[in-house]
């Protein structure tokens, strides 16, 4: 077998092997670069809902029947925790999936309800290594299959848009890219 | 072809099993019995030298766990404002948000920070969550104070 066959087929294989891989690392890794930055929380839904409590409250006068009947307002009467002061103005109840926030002096609720996002809660469990254990070791022949489906794909065409040409040109602008960042975000 | 996907699953159970040997030193590792303090979390914040590196048993309601990889959470005192820091320590990678609300007992090292360790935590603090305004769990966050907790169990919800 000659070595260009060899690498065809080490790209083909390794390919097929870790298609499944590559997804969960892909949509996962969009996910996780975006948690980071804050703009919102792959493994959670959170949900708010304005409510307001007739009339004001002061924190001293917040008894049992002031939590029921703000449990009853807001239909969570099954889901009831507990409840503290985070400061004198505010009301915490703890619920099952969730809490009420209690702006005391003006009466109005926020109903916050906090559910695990399906899918991408699984695959970020998997992409933060979690499970460890049988999971460590896929992964990390994964990864190395990455580098050699990486390595095996430069040299997959000959001639004019392959590594020599064209393929050359993408291959070093894919290097300078993050190279740049890189030179931009951590050392100017 | 199936020669070589044979291969690589020989190689890949050869590994595992390697694992599972580890495994087993880490819990004769654990075993290993210590002596742990039972106190309030105002005890513990009170006389903090006394308690430093030493393993406690502490509980209380959690207030807020960290919606961003629940790497802290904190738990609020029986006066209802003194509250500590939580960090996962041991086999705990995180601390669900189903937590907030549940009182909950943990067991860990009580933690006085070092320079280096206050540093690393306000990096963390300002990278993984930060609030606009001030929370009741604000002081704790920044606290050179916190627990390493090993284990954990709901008391009551």
């Amino acid at each position: 077998m000659s070595w260009r066959k060899l690498n065809r087929w080490i790209h083909r294989e390794l390919g097929f092997l870790f298609f499944g891989m590559t997804i969960i690392y892909g949509i996962s890794g969009i996910a996780l670069n975006h948690s980071v930055a804050r703009h919102w929380n792959p493994g959670l839904i959170t949900k708010a809902t304005s409510i307001q409590y007739p009339g004001t409250l002061q924190k001293a006068d917040v008894d049992r029947a002031t939590i029921e009947k703000i449990l009853e307002l807001t239909g969570e009467k099954e889901n009831y925790k507990q409840y503290y002061f985070p400061n004198e103005d505010h009301l915490m109840i703890y619920l099952k999936g969730g809490h009420i926030t209690v702006d005391l002096p003006t009466g109005s609720m926020q109903l916050t309800k906090i559910r695990n996002r399906p899918v991408f809660q699984e695959l970020n469990y998997l992409h933060y290594n979690k499970p460890k254990k049988l999971w460590t070791w896929f992964s990390d022949l994964y990864a190395l299959g990455l580098v050699l489906i990486a390595i095996s794909g430069l040299f997959l065409i000959k001639g004019r848009k392959g590594i020599t040409g064209r393929g050359g040109i993408l291959t070093i602008i894919g290097i300078l890219i993050p190279l740049a960042l890189l030179i931009v975000y951590l050392w100017l | 072809m199936q020669r070589s996907i044979l291969w690589v699953l020989i190689a890949f159970l050869a590994v595992s099993c390697n694992q599972t040997v580890n495994k087993e030193g880490d819990n004769q590792e654990a075993s290993k019995t210590e002596q742990i303090i039972s106190a309030t979390i105002v005890e513990l914040l009170a006389a903090p030298a006394d308690y430093q590196d030493k393993e406690v048993a502490v509980s209380g309601m959690v207030t807020h766990v960290c919606k961003h990889g629940g790497q802290k959470c904190f738990i609020v005192a029986d006066d209802g404002e003194t509250q500590i820091r939580i960090v996962p320590g041991g086999d705990i990678d995180e601390f669900k948000v189903e937590m907030e609300g549940s009182t909950i007992a943990f067991k860990g090292t009580f933690r006085v920070q070092t320079a280096v360790l206050a540093e690393e935590q306000l990096e963390d603090y300002e990278s993984k969550e930060h609030h606009e305004e001030e929370q009741s769990h604000s002081s704790a966050e920044k606290a050179e104070y916190f627990l390493e907790a090993v284990d954990f169990k709901e008391v009551t919800q």
